[in-house]
């Protein structure tokens, strides 16, 4: 047992009762993480699915307006559950490393061992730093629409800068077949996927494109906002979900 | 949005399945008027059927694009000419159609002719069933004439070297991967840490009851405060530190390349008006799994002719009167001599001639290509060959309605 200060400072339980109650902690962590790794991890891949399964998807407007939208879904139920009932500031946190680490699983597994794609054309995208903002922005505020706004905001805006530091080398530019194309559509150009022809990506469309290399702040700026409505949406959902009932009765 | 969701649909069977496809690669599964009325291969051809990890394979063939382009299927407006491999057990190193590279997807013409060549670079030991197919937008995959082919060797000594503009020569295979496992390794160890700094206290009930008693203060400590506050600068610091210095470290970088790729037919191939055939009725006999085609035939050419072959959606019914099949067409999907006609004689300059063919075998059946007479689409579509007596080759597409004959 750790002899933590807050620890000593939190625990309203002790003897048998204390050792039950951290016995129960660690059976909902257990459960919590498999449950939010199959759930999560299906939502995301149902979801952002090929912006975050492929190098040549991630372009500069869909990759950062789908995946910060669609990945802060469950972290906003999540921490509407552990701030409000526990005021335990590690929801989102929590969802990212889960969903991280059910990505890692099954690129490794599915799309490498499986289907003999090289691991670095199936890099998921990271949003663990946007997490972990989104998660002291609640702590430290203390306040869900504070969160909404500006935690939301955070969360899409720093989507893009952590992760081109993974994914920017795969935007250098290369000669191939008398056109240039980056090393990410190389990939999508050599290694075959027999179920994903080229036409099928959804990249570079709309209207944001014709701001040019400005394509990516607008995107994560419109992003920020669908994001700010989503974490509202969700936390309602995390909170309609979460029910105390059976809590009430220890 | 039916796309998309098709999509999700797949993209579930795939959770479940493992994306892997093993052997059906979904020839018979279109219906038989798109396999027969879109893309019509021939003369596909590969180079080596036995190969080692590293080596080349080079695919080669001929289509057409049927003129009677159905009306279900939408225009070939963007295709894809891809491999039916099991996961990238080899790589396409270079694709060409009509000579000219080409990387991307492109529109098709209806009625006009297209070589194409792809390259292959084996990468993974195995003996797999590969067939160039094409991706037809919002229709499916076409597929063309399938192969065996043998990899042996060793993957581990597969190597991928590609020379960027910038003149670096990096390997595909393990490009960019220490990179993204150290920034991933990175935010997963500071994401556990803030994890395991608050799993470590006593979470649930005792939290519970203590915010349940207004003792909420307690529950979040000045440390975490200060520790949170830390957080909430250093994350976004490093962040855009490490952007920048990745700007820096890669200041000419171009985004994804999404054109559409321009490529004109070639000269016209088939139904270039020196043979003219017009089928005026196709019968197809259900028991005897024989179509029969009564055909107007005008020999335009300066020599006598005769029919040799008929082909539609990979399968080929050869005439062996005419040609002698070569060793290749000993594949399941050739009826070597499935090809009749009514009157053998060739076919003089000037003659305007009415023929009944009758191609038959039992491959229409186990092709699947006899669900025809029950589409709601029931025309028939193929290439002829007709060869005239120095060997020349004159090809024609048409198309006809079938009508079903049970008896
Ligand atoms: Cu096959």
């Amino acid at each position: 047992m750790t002899t933590n200060p807050a620890e000593l400072a939190a625990q309203p339980y002790s003897g048998e009762k204390a050792r039950l109650s951290r016995h129960f902690d660690y059976l909902i962590l257990v459960l919590a993480f498999f449950l939010y790794i199959g759930s999560f991890h299906l939502n995301v891949a149902l979801t952002v699915g090929d912006w975050d399964f492929w190098l040549d998807w991630k372009d500069r407007q869909w990759w950062p307006l789908i995946t910060p939208l669609m990945m802060i879904t469950f972290p906003a139920a999540v921490q509407s559950l552990l701030w409000e009932r526990f005021r335990l500031p590690m929801g989102a946190t929590l969802c990212m490393c889960c969903l991280l680490i059910g990505s890692w699983i099954t690129r490794v597994f599915a799309y490498h061992y499986w289907n003999y794609f090289p691991i670095n054309m199936v890099l998921p995208a990271t949003m663990l730093p946007s997490a972990l903002v989104l998660d002291v922005i609640l702590m430290l505020t203390n306040s869900m629409t504070f969160t909404a706004i500006f935690g939301s905001a955070a969360f899409a805006l720093l989507f893009y800068p952590s992760n081109w530091p993974m994914f920017g080398m795969f935007h250098v530019p290369v000669e191939y077949g008398g056109a240039q194309l980056t090393i990410a559509d190389l990939f999508g150009f050599q290694y075959i996927r027999a179920g994903m022809p080229e036409y099928l990506r959804i990249i570079e469309r709309g209207t944001l494109r014709t701001y040019g290399q400005y394509a990516t702040p607008l995107a994560s700026f419109f992003s920020a906002l669908l994001c700010t409505l989503m974490y509202t949406l969700w936390w309602h959902l995390g909170k309609w979900f979460a029910t105390v009932r059976y809590l009430k009765k220890i | 949005m039916l796309k998309r969701l098709g999509f999700l649909g797949c993209v579930l069977t795939t959770l479940a399945a493992g994306i892997s496809v093993a052997h059906a690669h979904g020839e018979k599964a279109l219906e038989p008027f798109i396999r027969m009325r879109t893309i019509q291969w021939y003369d596909v051809s590969w180079s080596n059927p036995t190969v080692e990890v590293n080596d080349a394979v080079t695919v080669t063939g001929r289509f057409h694009v049927a003129e009677d382009w159905p009306i279900g299927v939408p225009k070939p407006e963007a295709a894809y000419l891809n491999i039916s491999v099991p996961g990238p057990v080899m790589i396409r190193t270079e694709r060409y159609l009509n000579g000219q590279p080409w990387t991307n997807s492109v529109a098709l013409r209806p009625g006009a002719d297209y070589d194409f060549k792809v390259v292959l670079k084996a990468r993974v030991p195995g003996r797999y069933h590969i067939h160039p197919f094409f991706n037809l937008k919002d229709a499916g995959p076409v597929m063309g004439p399938g192969r065996w082919i043998e990899i042996g060797g060793d993957a581990a000594a597969f190597s991928n070297p590609v020379k960027t503009l910038g003149g670096e020569v990096i390997d595909m295979e393990s490009y960019g991967l220490a990179t993204g496992v150290m920034w991933h390794g990175l935010w997963l160890l500071v994401g556990l840490a803030w994890l395991l700094w608050w799993i470590s206290r006593p979470l649930f009930f005792p939290r519970y009851k203590m915010l349940e008693a207004g003792r909420e203060a307690e529950l979040v400590t000045p440390l975490d405060r200060r520790i949170a506050k830390v957080i909430l600068v250093a994350v976004p610091v490093v962040v855009l530190g490490a952007n920048a210095m990745a700007q820096n470290a890669y200041p000419n970088t171009i985004p994804l390349q999404a054109a559409l790729d321009h490529i004109d037919p070639l000269e016209p191939v088939v139904n270039t008006g020196a043979v003219q055939v017009k089928i005026l009725r196709a019968e197809y006999r259900v028991p005897g799994r024989s179509m029969a085609m009564t055909a107007q035939i005008f020999n335009g050419t300066g020599h006598p002719i005769r029919i040799g072959e008929f082909a539609t959606a990979g399968l080929r019914f050869i005439n062996a009167v005419a040609v002698v099949p070569s060793q290749d067409e000993t594949d399941h999907l050739t009826a070597a001599a499935g090809l009749h006609l009514d009157n053998d004689a060739p076919i003089q300059p000037g003659e305007r001639r009415t023929v009944m063919i009758s191609a038959t075998d039992a491959i229409w059946e186990t092709e699947k290509l006899d669900g025809l007479i029950r589409d709601a689409d029931s025309r028939l579509g193929g290439l002829l060959f007709f060869y005239d007596d120095a060997g020349q080759r004159y090809i024609t597409s048409s198309s006809v309605a079938v009508i079903p004959r049970f008896d």
